[in-house]
């Protein structure tokens, strides 16, 4: 008995001494000069680990039931999914960076600005790599809402996989007028006491930044770099108006939602009557599965909402990057995108450019099926605004929480 | 031979048990220093100091140490109050499913229960609207996510009562309570002078060093607080991962700056509590 303990005492004990000193070099600088063909053959058979947020059943349903068959299919991939997002790969690769691990446990992920802007200042990610990609000829990158995020331009650290706006969401029925700027804002939450309020997370520092480009006086006043005089001008403006309306907030403002789902659940149970978010509101799916009421419609604040894109990114030390890239590469493609697309699956617009399609798949985008209830990008378009750069959202989050919430 | 079986015992407690445990304080000490962290540029009190100056922690542990203690109080009054009242029932097969059941559901679904149950257009918001009490959804009470914390006590409650109920009901039986509380009736003692020499003061002698365990237990819950708390003041573990997932990773260390203290904290009250105690079992 004993010496079976001891055995299984030096087993343990081997496997954790052994997990700590994994470790491999490989050479993936050759990646980013290599033909595509080579690339694709060393991609064949890999198992690619992409960590990805799961938060939503028509995201999974279109990457288990669509993406995982199909790459396994064409390219022989195991692709593998794990939940995750922004704060959690930050951690991740803090901490593989911390323990010098140079095969990571995730290949890919998904991305927005923030997280971006967080693994770029780590050195998180490896590239550049977009270029490798054959179907990237077919990305418009001269849009600056797509090559420049949160004011950096990508540099091809990371390819867009789809693009939004930022926008509103009310019920018709109950709200005829909705506000669509500060003053209106001021008098609506006057009038309806506890039913609008700013979720303390991503989508509502995002609605912040639109406010603040608004005290800011037109639809560009946050471009360019971060300048602290017109932030500490326009914030105290923002926190003024706050803190002076705080009382028609949701529970009079003493809180704030933790983050957008939460709000979301208070705008479908009626205690609050304007929702916001990314997506351009992503209103079709909560419709379609009964959360929302049909009579929700969705718009753009007067001085603009933020469009932004969201990115797959190869971190650091993926042990498969040439199965990455050709993941990527396939999530790009016409057929991808296109299944991408439909208002009642993943509803998601795509990044490709009409007129660099072929004439086949254009129609098909064209011919695809429409939403039924929320606005499509093309309507939100006019009223479009850059995100800001990437330290503006930093001192809004925290500005929020010392002189809003625990004000 | 015989003398070689604990001494594995105590290398499997010391490796699986106290060096991660270490570890972890290590790695937060130094990171809370700057010394490590992939932001982090070195040795600095900047954490410390903006941690101790900002007031956040104490306003934080304040707020804990109260929801923990009147959630512990609450239940350890609840429960021995159910098996005073209520103990020959209990030993019905039904009635104590019903009080057991609970301690089967994890704190995570406990909180999610008590938020469909209390909030503004949960089910009991929707039967005050169809019962008229209510017209609208803001006009029920604030029962989550509020100022009082009801429902992260309420929840609390639910989760640590019945462990209670079960606990006393052991002693109860161990003890022999209910053959001392016939002989002290016998020699004249009246109800009250039972539940108040007898009955109380040996459940909670038998039981106090596990009531406040569950102190400690409550002070550093999470899912629950996640949940049903507000945004300011947050329970310590709530702050502790929000510093630690934040936007701003120059301020990452900040986080571990209020893990460390409160782990110091939480161990110096350990020690204090069950040290002295130890040594007087040893030495009497």
């Amino acid at each position: 008995m004993r010496k079976i303990n001891y055995i299984l005492f030096g087993l343990l004990l081997g496997t954790i001494l052994l997990s700590c000193g994994e470790k491999a070099s490989k050479n993936d600088e050759r990646l980013k000069t290599a033909t595509w063909e080579s690339i694709a053959s060393e991609a064949r058979g890999t198992t690619v680990n992409f960590m990805m947020w799961q938060g939503s059943t028509a995201i999974n349903d279109y990457i288990n039931n669509y993406v995982v068959p199909s790459v396994k299919e064409k390219y022989n991939i195991d692709l593998q999914i794990s939940g995750g997002q922004g704060p959690e790969i930050v951690q991740l690769v803090m901490g593989e960076k911390q323990a010098d691990i140079e095969e990571g446990q995730v290949d890919m992920v998904w991305i927005n600005g923030e997280t971006f802007f967080q693994l770029r200042k780590i050195n998180g990610l490896w590239g550049p790599f977009v270029e490798q990609l054959p179907n990237a000829a077919l990305i418009n990158f001269e849009d600056s809402f797509i090559s420049t995020d949160f004011q950096q331009p990508i540099n091809g650290m990371e390819a867009p996989w789809s693009i939004n706006q930022f926008a509103i969401v009310y019920d018709y029925k109950k709200v005829p007028n909705p506000p669509k700027n500060i003053p209106e804002l001021e008098n609506f939450i006057k009038e309806h006491p506890g039913t609008f309020t700013i979720s303390n997370d991503f989508t509502g520092m995002t609605l912040l930044k639109s406010l603040l480009a608004e005290l800011g006086g037109s639809p560009n006043a946050l471009n360019g770099p971060f300048d602290e005089k017109k932030y500490k001008e326009l914030s105290e403006k923002l926190w003024k108006f706050i803190n002076d309306n705080k009382r028609y907030f949701w529970k009079e403002g003493r809180t704030f939602p933790k983050e957008q789902s939460k709000m979301h659940q208070l705008y479908a149970n009626g205690e609050l009557l304007i929702a916001y978010g990314f997506s351009e509101g992503g209103i079709e799916d909560k419709v379609l599965n009964g959360l929302y009421p049909k009579t929700t419609k969705g718009y753009a604040w007067e001085n603009g909402t933020i469009r932004n894109s969201n990115y797959l990114g190869i971190l650091y030390n993926a042990p498969q990057k040439a199965g990455a890239m050709q993941v990527i590469n396939f999530l790009l493609s016409p057929e991808a995108q296109f299944k991408k697309a439909d208002a009642n699956g993943m509803d998601s617009n795509t990044v490709l450019a009409m007129d660099k399609l072929e004439l086949e798949w254009k129609d098909k985008f064209l011919e695809a099926r429409k939403r039924q209830y929320g606005p499509i990008l093309e309507e939100l378009e006019a009223n479009a605004i850059a995100e800001p750069a990437p330290e503006y959202m930093i001192r809004l989050y925290e500005d929020f929480r010392k002189k809003v919430i625990e004000n | 031979m015989k003398t070689k079986k604990p001494n594995i015992g105590i290398v499997l407690f010391v490796a699986i048990g106290v060096v991660p445990f270490a570890a972890a304080f290590v790695y937060a000490l130094l990171y809370s220093f700057g010394i490590i962290g992939v932001a982090n540029q070195g040795f600095t009190l900047r954490f410390w100091e903006s941690v101790l100056a900002s007031g956040t922690f104490f306003k934080s542990l304040g707020y804990s140490v109260v929801i923990a203690l009147v959630a512990v109080s609450l239940s350890v009054g609840g429960a021995l109050w159910v098996t005073l009242k209520f103990r020959r029932q209990l030993e019905k097969r039904i009635l104590s499913f019903v009080i057991y059941l609970p301690l089967a559901i994890p704190g995570i679904v406990t909180g999610f229960f008590t938020f469909q149950l209390f909030s503004k257009g949960g089910f009991f918001a929707r039967i005050s609207h169809k019962l008229g009490f209510i017209t609208e959804a803001s006009q029920f009470p604030d029962l989550v996510n509020d100022g009082l914390a009801v429902g992260i006590i309420l929840s609390f409650i639910t989760m640590v009562m019945p462990f209670f109920v079960l606990l006393f009901l052991n002693v109860y039986k161990n003890e022999r309570i209910e053959e001392l509380s016939i002989l002290a009736q016998s020699l004249g003692a009246n109800s009250r002078q039972v539940v108040h020499c007898v009955f109380l003061p040996i459940l909670i002698r038998k039981t106090w060093v596990l009531i406040i365990l569950y102190f400690i237990f409550l002070l550093g819950a999470y899912e629950v607080p996640l949940i049903l708390g507000q945004e300011s003041p947050q329970m310590l573990s709530v702050l502790i991962i929000q510093e630690i997932k934040q936007y701003d990773l120059d301020k990452i260390s900040e986080g571990y700056v209020v893990a460390v203290l409160y782990t110091l904290l939480v161990s110096v009250a350990a020690l204090a509590l069950f040290l002295p105690k130890r040594k007087r079992a040893y030495a009497s």
